[in-house]
């Protein structure tokens, strides 16, 4: 048994380090040995492919900043757990780090527009993180009711705008909107309608489906009878709008499809391919990034390539980084700009200053993930542009250029 | 008119598949008294292992490709204009292989699965209360639920269909009328199906042993009847046509774990018809199939999931036991 020792100058060395850690500025204590990043993401569940894609970008993520020396000399570290796609449970795993990891914990990364609503108003005081996510929710891009939550890319609603200006730019005159009966799929259809009607296009259907499991000759039956020149799809990830489209191909419509960022991701394309045949030859959709085999000019998407090749081969990701990694990749080289820019400030790494610190970023160069330069405003990146698959090459090309909106 | 007539050839086709899934609950319920609150999971799986044979295995390089790929019909695919009626037909062809394997290695497993299900699950609560084996058939729900995804992804797929699906046109009253052929293909199966079904259970002599285990088990065994065998006839019976069923529903909507929701809707559609009536179950399959497709015409999908709930709360205001279903007298 140990015996526990207590002598007077042990009992002093000890006061003296309470009373000198109390004394010290806030952002000196909470400048810590290392940053943690938490995560939830659908390890399992319904959108565990999308789940199991994101996670490889936190391991790369952080050996590429821990290699450059980390953020102002501070190690970045990630800790990742399972959400199932539950809001509930990504709260749960939030709530757990702060509690074990305290102000070592400077941001976190979401699975879901459930989860950034559900822990929004949690975020006060203490308990208040930085945070980004997978989702594009337009609600969340407000810094007056979500001041710590932010996007690397445009909202649902923008995306849609990106898609109706290209669409007016080609020449169309009639749009269908396709959505699934979800919060995602109805996120950016009233204002879509209104960004039609001010574009002179006429919206000739809205229709709602399940997010899977839908009666597809119903619906492409009524897609038929509208007979749209364009037809956005909304709120599915792999499944609905495949079949959608393979449906209306069958029938012999001409409709050409269009899809935002959940439904542009090449392996999901790729597979329908496979298993299908070519129905999504043409189709189209807007994507805030570049894919990761577009690396010119691209620095940053060199370098991911690089390490893929190493760190990741003999998996399919070996020579293609999904989209949805592409996005956390992103989100997280946001960050920290932000946490670099706080750094330099030398003020602690709270959820309120590196709030501040994001508003600062204004017409960057990100390293290639967009065309463009890049500015933060109202917590997102409004740009994108158009991209389209062929079934036969099996990439997506870009066919417009990068809409700022 | 012309659009009124194109959204119910809708639902009478998705009404076929709605009877051939409701006659699994109903030969269930007739031999054992057991509402299988289970079942549309059961046809998930089903349509699950459709997948796994007529896709997944044959495309796995150490596995046969399954592909008939005589030089005839590549040279007619090459030729053929893209999404043509034409192109349909040869791409059908070509996998009708991977279709015949995958549908008959559904309906082997499915039967495997029901005939595991009924014989450790169920067969050990015979002569308990009927409320026991419903718990148990609700237990499954997770338990399947669970297995599909300990074996499979939730991701959703596309399965070959089990038909050719060249698209049909044709005018009626001025309007454009469009039909799948596979889909009419799958409803005139599941008719034939259903059908062949009720005139078994009601001519062959293995379908009076499951009316008379219905009616009186104790009077039925007296009779030699075997009713354990009775009831595990009814189970696998319920499991092959549901393995039928989901591979039809995967083939036109995807294969996902949503095809697992299907059974609640269906059991209202059950309920709605009676329980105990083959008869009654048609009739509302095809009744709610024809309004699913009219309120997704005329109200937008929000509507649909709720139609057949709404119309089974209607009819059993009016009539408890349902459409056709036999009314229970109690003797004291």
């Amino acid at each position: 048994m140990t015996k526990f020792n207590m002598t007077r100058r042990s009992v002093l060395a000890g006061a003296a380090a309470g009373t000198a850690t109390l004394g010290m500025p806030a952002y000196l204590r909470a400048m810590s040995s290392e940053f943690i990043i938490g995560a939830s993401l659908p390890l399992t569940g319904p959108f565990a492919t999308a789940g199991q894609l994101i996670a490889p970008a936190f391991s790369l993520y952080e050996k590429i900043i821990n290699d450059e020396g980390g953020i102002a000399g501070t190690k970045i570290k990630f800790s990742t757990e399972d959400s199932g796609y539950v809001p509930q449970n990504a709260l749960a795993n939030y709530q757990r780090l702060l509690a074990s990891e305290g102000d070592k914990v400077v941001a976190y990364y979401g699975d879901s527009t459930g989860f950034m609503k559900l822990v929004g108003p949690e975020l006060k005081g203490d308990q208040a993180r930085m945070m980004t996510s997978t989702s594009f929710a337009s609600d969340l891009a407000n810094p007056e009711t979500h001041p710590y939550q932010f996007m690397s890319g445009p909202t649902y609603e923008d995306q849609f705008n990106i898609l109706l200006q290209d669409i007016a730019a080609k020449g169309g005159k009639t749009v269908a909107f396709v959505h699934s009966n979800t919060e995602f799929g109805t996120d950016p259809i009233k204002s879509g309608q209104a960004k039609a009607a001010e574009l002179g296009l006429e919206v000739v259907l809205v229709e709602s489906t399940k997010p899977q499991g839908a009666d597809i000759p119903t619906h492409v039956t009524k897609i038929a009878q509208a007979n749209p020149d364009y037809c956005i799809l909304q709120g599915y990830v792999t499944g609905v709008w495949p079949q959608l489209i393979g449906g209306a191909r069958q029938f012999g419509l001409t409709t050409k499809f269009m899809g935002t960022f959940w439904g542009m991701e090449k392996l999901i394309a790729d597979r329908v391919t496979a298993e299908a045949g070519p129905f999504l030859e043409g189709y189209q959709g807007v994507m805030p990034y570049r894919y990761s085999y577009d690396t010119e000019n691209a620095p940053r998407l060199q370098q991911i390539a690089a390490i893929s090749k190493v760190a990741l081969a003999g998996t399919p990701l070996e020579n293609y980084f999904p989209t949805w990694g592409i996005q956390a990749f992103a989100s997280l080289d946001i960050l920290t700009i932000a946490l670099r820019r706080n750094a330099e400030m030398g003020k602690a790494p709270t959820a309120d200053n590196l709030a501040a610190a994001l508003a600062t970023i204004k017409d960057v160069d990100l390293g290639g993930y967009f065309g463009t330069n890049i500015s933060v405003e109202n917590n997102k990146v409004g740009t994108g542009r158009v991209y389209q698959y062929s079934a036969e090459s099996r990439l997506f090309t870009p066919t417009s250029d990068w809409l700022t909106v | 008119m012309g659009q009124f007539l194109q959204f119910a050839i809708n639902g009478l086709m998705a009404g076929a598949i709605y009877a051939l899934i409701a006659l699994g609950i109903v030969a269930i319920y007739k031999a054992t008294r057991v509402v299988n609150f289970a079942h549309g999971y059961v046809i998930m799986i089903g349509a699950y292992l459709y997948y796994t044979f007529a896709v997944i295995l044959p495309s796995a390089p150490w596995f046969p490709d399954l592909l008939f790929q005589p030089d005839w019909l590549v040279e007619a695919k090459s030729k053929a204009q893209m999404f043509s009626p034409e192109a349909a037909w040869l791409a059908w062809l070509e996998k009708l292989p991977r279709i015949i394997f995958g549908l008959i290695c559904a309906i082997i497993g499915s039967s495997i699965l029901a005939r595991l299900i009924e014989r450790f699950l169920m067969r050990p609560l015979l002569g308990q209360s009927n409320f026991a084996m419903i718990m148990i058939t609700v237990g499954l729900i997770s338990v399947l639920s669970g297995a599909k995804s300990m074996i499979w992804t939730g991701d959703a797929a596309s399965v070959p269909h089990l038909a050719p699906n060249p698209a049909l046109r044709f005018e009626v009253f001025g309007s454009k009328i469009f039909i799948f052929g596979a889909n009419l293909v799958s409803m005139g199966l599941a008719l034939v199906i259903f059908a062949a079904i009720v005139i078994w259970l009601r001519r062959s002599t293995s379908g009076v042993a499951m009316r008379a285990a219905s009616e009186d088990q104790s009077t039925a065994y007296s009779m030699g009847i075997s009713v354990p065998r009775v009831f595990a006839n009814a189970w696998v019976l319920a499991a092959a046509t549901g393995a039928i069923a989901g591979a039809i529903l995967a083939a036109r909507d995807g294969v996902s774990p949503a095809l697992g929701l299907f059974g609640f809707s269906v059991l209202a559609i059950v309920l709605m018809g009676g329980l105990d009536s083959f008869v009654g179950v048609f009739i509302s399959a095809m009744a709610v199939g024809i309004l699913e497709a009219l309120a997704q015409w005329q109200l937008g999908g929000d509507w649909v999931e709720i139609t057949p709930y709404v119309a089974v709360l209607i009819v059993i205001l009016i009539r408890p036991h349902g459409l056709l279903g036999q009314k229970e007298i109690e003797r004291i």
